[in-house]
């Protein structure tokens, strides 16, 4: 039989109303969980699979692929309604996507993100089946000193991204890096910044500040301004679905976000969050109303969730092809596919092609699904701002504890999530920007490790940094993001001091 | 109603133990990891094997598991329904995070699983054995880069064995620590060091394809099906094995101890127990008794002099 | 994030935000003193585990300097008035969660996390909202440790059914 054979073949078995079914129950499972912030589709796939377990081995896998794709997608949702991320890679999602449904936009919100997954999930899934060994070998050729270069593009292109504020933006960008130090450093083995705290030996947990960050410091600052708020929001001003900008405005963010995010997801250290920050930058540099970012720009919606989506199929690269997990998720659904007796591996395509060809049509019968199931639902996801304030807050409150408890249930760290959330309240009064601190804390270790090996790996010869051409081409690219910048403002610079001063009339 | 709330309370608190699960777990790590997963499966053969009616799994993660093994020794005494999880990587973690309980502060019950390290390098190194990479080593220890996992680990602990067996300084190894097996495979895969060391089940797939090159293992003996000398053949006496055990409380009487001996052998032993084995590739090594606690003061001396050598131990 | 307008009309140095400075300085002086007792370890890279420590400490410093001439300048955006009593109300709650979390059990700490919060936000029965919230965490705690097999601490309530 030809890959494409068993592909159909794949489709048909996953296509069986029962197996349909199996996909729905997957889906809405997954959604229900993976909505609480700080249960990130690691968490909810670790969580769901023993569910998976009493089904014969089509049921089950096409059941897990649902659960990961709704687990993914109910953390976009709490993103963009409750603004609590519950992980890494939907941060992003939050910037504008909350601002929009705080604007009554959160319908197109949630459509341009289940239809814009749905998309990067199709054709990251399609690129998966019919490209992966050549992107496996793209991926291989990244190593500590590629990373390193990647790493600093991420900065450079995300730091410009944030805020309006130079100073406050980096501020913010720095609290992340001085959070990142704290724990074991990875590379020596010792403790930094820990002050004997057994607890902080490994370091702060990524959901754990994202949650205090964006959800706690968010409940804290809205209680502060009393009642001079309404008491409800409106949670649908014009129509809940995409108008025709909302999709002319969508469809390009969608593909450059699949674009970016297939890829990074491919690499071995690449993580889902890097392609989201790139696909950000990438989308508030491009478009056409740079005045909207930061205030609800559908494109920082689009983008990122396709990046994020994309980059999870791209996970499944090295995860199927080399058996690397790459990831949590894919560490987990490595443990899964053992469980039905799927070995990922170099030799996976050769020897169990069915498994592999079955997957892949679960995968496509499990995004589907989640289109299917929550298409309708939008109006009713809404209709959640809608809850009188004290309830809504409350009912926040309670869902983001209940995220980190169940991670790890330890009084240390609520007592993290109370101290970072009165941080993140702190800086929003004073007006700096949250996301630099987490994306501070992401990109910093990984910056710090990978320069690290990369010397220790050249025995100390900082040249060998850009011998490399994959290396060299990333730092011009990083180069190239500062200056042009400064020469388009050196050169427009009257034009935008003219504008300023109309502006203050 | 206000009292007859308040009594219902109390009276809950104190009907607590009856209420309380036959065993309770403890994985000192987060949900889904191997100590999780070895809990998780012990609680299902436990319950499905009828040896115990109710068994709770409980999560307390962090620093290699010392925090869930402090807790645990602190909660804990003499209660015989209390279980807790660990392996091999706990030895060396209690020494780097210089952690006050230590498994001497528990009462150690069964190994159960375990995973020898393997040694590979890419299938296009000039290094074909253990005397060729031996050699490199000896000529320049820094152009010989290892991958394995986090400083202080496992595998950085075998290259720190290997290289004192070697005779050269520990303190001279080019160990580039990455943050898991996988990390770790890609940058071998990928031609960015010089060998890798982990887990024999992390190489598995890649050595069996060719693309990476298997040339030594650190069994005591060879292990049937897999086509590689030990480390021991090639002149070097290092033995590493990453076990999983289970331990109990500390503070219990003999009778206690034996009879939770008796429940883990039967849960060892029986079918179920080796179905999840095989599904999760993992290898049975059940040691119990004495045996065990002679195996465990060894390892913990040896890690001890070879963390102390690499100069993570003061 | 910072929807706040910035004002450039009152350019009066912000005495609030004189406290964001030393509070930069601190933290890099904190990194500077905790990472002076590390060993080098690897003598292959020149970069120990030190070297970032003091890179984001320099940072740090710079900040500092810069935000108290910011400081001075009155170039921080207006703030908005800041109702105190609110706030306290929702740190109680959460305070409230975590002590009791483990002697009291999941439901009854979120129980009162959820009724100081609607506390915080205008509904102040807490005769009525403690009860509640202590349901709802039930429930919540039945679905996710029974059914999900979460880790959630159990206490005496939840010994009482389970």
């Amino acid at each position: 039989m030809s890959t494409f054979e068993f592909f159909l073949q794949g489709l048909s078995v996953a296509a069986q109303p029962m197996n349909l079914l199996y996909a729905l129950i997957g889906v809405t499972l997954g959604t229900a969980v993976g909505v609480l912030p700080g249960i990130g589709p690691a968490l909810t796939v670790a969580l769901l699979l023993p569910v998976t377990y009493k089904l014969d081995p089509a049921g089950s896998l096409i059941m897990f692929a649902g659960i990961y794709y709704g687990g993914m997608y109910g953390g976009s949702t709490a993103s963009i309604l409750l603004n609590t991320p519950g992980e890494s890679a939907s941060i992003v999602t939050a910037l504008e996507g909350n601002k929009m449904a705080r604007a009554g936009r959160g319908g197109p919100a949630l459509a341009t993100a289940a239809i814009g997954s749905f998309v990067a999930g199709l054709i990251a899934t399609l690129a998966l089946a019919f490209i992966a060994p050549f992107i496996v070998k793209l991926a291989l050729v990244f190593g500590p000193r590629e990373y390193f270069a990647l790493m600093v593009l991420a900065f450079v292109t995300v730091s410009s991204a944030f805020g309006d504020s130079t100073l406050r933006g980096l501020t913010s960008l720095f609290v992340g890096l001085t959070l990142a130090i704290i724990g074991i450093d990875q590379l020596s083995g010792q403790t930094r910044l820990s002050f004997g705290i057994p607890d902080l030996l490994d370091g702060v947990e990524v959901t754990t500040l994202a949650v205090a960050m964006f959800a706690i410091g968010e409940s804290l600052y809205i209680a502060s301004k009393g009642d001079s708020e309404p008491d409800k929001i409106e949670a649908v001003k014009g129509s809940v679905w995409m108008n025709a900008a909302d999709w002319a405005r969508s469809w390009k963010p969608w593909l450059r976000g699949t674009v970016i995010g297939f890829p990074i997801g491919a690499m071995p250290a690449g993580g889902a969050e890097i392609g989201t920050f790139l696909s950000y930058a990438a989308e508030k540099r491009l478009t056409k109303h740079p005045e909207e970012f930061g205030n609800g720009a559908i494109e920082g919606v689009a983008g990122p969730e396709a990046a994020n989506n994309a980059s999870a199929a791209g996970t499944l690269v090295p995860l199927l092809t080399l058996g690397l997990p790459t990831s949590a998720t894919a560490a987990i659904m490595l443990a899964g596919f053992q469980q039905y007796g799927l070995q990922p591996g170099p030799l996976l395509f050769a020897s169990n092609p069915q498994l592999v060809w079955g997957l892949i049509a679960s995968l496509l019968i499990a995004n589907f699904m989640l289109l299917v199931l929550n298409l309708p639902l939008i109006g009713l996801w809404v209709r959640l701002l809608s809850i009188p304030k004290p309830w809504l807050y409350a009912g926040i409150l309670v869902f983001a504890t209940l995220g980190t408890i169940g991670a790890n249930p330890s009084v240390f760290e609520l007592g993290m999530l109370l101290a970072f959330g009165l941080l993140g309240f702190a800086m929003r009064i004073f007006g700096y920007p949250i996301a630099p601190v987490v994306v501070g804390l992401i990109l910093g270790p990984m910056a710090e490790q990978q320069l690290r090996r990369a010397l220790a790996i050249s025995q100390g010869d900082v040249t060998a940094l850009v011998m490399s051409p994959i290396a060299a081409l990333l730092f011009v690219l990083a180069l190239l993001a500062i200056i042009v910048p400064l020469i388009l403002r050196a050169r427009g610079k009257g034009e935008v001091l003219s504008q300023l001063a109309a502006n203050e009339d | 109603m206000k009292h007859f709330f308040l009594a219902s309370l109390i009276a809950g608190a104190m009907a607590l133990p009856a209420f309380a699960a036959d065993y309770s777990i403890m994985a000192p790590a987060g949900p889904g990891g191997g100590w999780d997963q070895t809990a998780r499966s012990l609680q299902t053969v436990l319950q499905d094997e009828k040896i115990s009616s109710s068994v709770q799994v409980v999560n307390v993660p962090g620093a290699g598991g010392t925090i869930g093994l402090a807790q645990f020794a602190s909660q804990n005494k003499g209660n015989p329904n209390a279980l807790i999880v660990g392996g091999y990587v706990m030895v060396g973690a209690i020494l780097t995070n210089q952690s006050p309980v230590t498994l001497k502060d528990v009462t150690p019950i069964a190994r159960l699983t375990g995973e020898y390290e393997a040694i590979v390098v890419p299938a296009a190194s000039p290094i074909q054995n253990m005397d060729d990479l031996v050699k490199a080593l000896k000529a320049d220890p820094g152009a010989v880069s290892w991958a394995g996992g986090s400083a202080g680990g496992v595998d950085h602990i075998a290259v720190g064995l290997i290289a004192k067996a070697a005779g050269v300084d520990p303190t001279k190894i080019n160990y580039v620590a990455y943050s898991g097996g996988g990390e770790a495979l890609a940058a071998i895969l990928g031609n960015q060091v010089t060998a890798g060391i982990s887990g024999y089940g992390e190489f598995e797939g890649q050595v069996k394809a060719g693309t990476l090159r298997l040339i030594a293992l650190s069994s005591p003996e060879r292990i049937e099906g897999i086509d590689a000398p030990t480390i021991k053949e090639g002149g070097l006496d290092v033995v590493v094995e990453n076990w999983r055990m289970v331990a109990a409380a500390p503070g219990l009487t003999d009778e206690q101890v034996a009879a939770i001996n008796a429940d883990i052998e039967k849960a060892a032993n029986s079918d179920a127990w080796k179905d999840i084995l095989k599904t999760k590739g993992w290898t049975n090594t059940y040691l119990a008794g004495d045996a065990f606690k002679e195996q465990l003061d060894k390892d913990v001396a040896s890690t001890e002099s070879v963390l102390k050598d690499i100069g993570l131990v003061k | 994030m910072s929807e706040v307008p910035s004002s450039r009309k009152t350019r009066r140095p912000d005495r609030a935000a004189f406290i964001i400075a030393p509070a930069l300085i601190a933290a890099a002086a904190v990194i500077w003193w905790d990472v002076a007792r590390l060993a080098t370890t690897s003598t292959y890279a020149p970069i120990g585990p030190a070297t970032v420590p003091h890179w984001v400490a320099i940072g740090l410093v710079i900040l500092g300097v810069w935000s108290g001439f910011e400081a001075w300048r009155g170039d921080f955006p207006k703030r908005e008035a800041v109702a105190i009593g609110p706030v306290v109300w929702l740190v109680a709650g959460l305070a409230a969660q975590m002590l009791l979390l483990r002697p009291a059990g999941f439901s009854v700490a979120t129980g009162m996390l959820f009724a100081l919060t609607a506390c915080g936000f205008g509904r102040r029965k807490l005769w009525a909202t403690i009860p509640v919230g202590i349901v709802l965490s039930f429930i919540v705690w039945v679905i996710f440790a029974k059914l999900l097999q979460l880790s959630l601490p159990a206490g005496p309530l939840e010994h009482l059914f389970f």
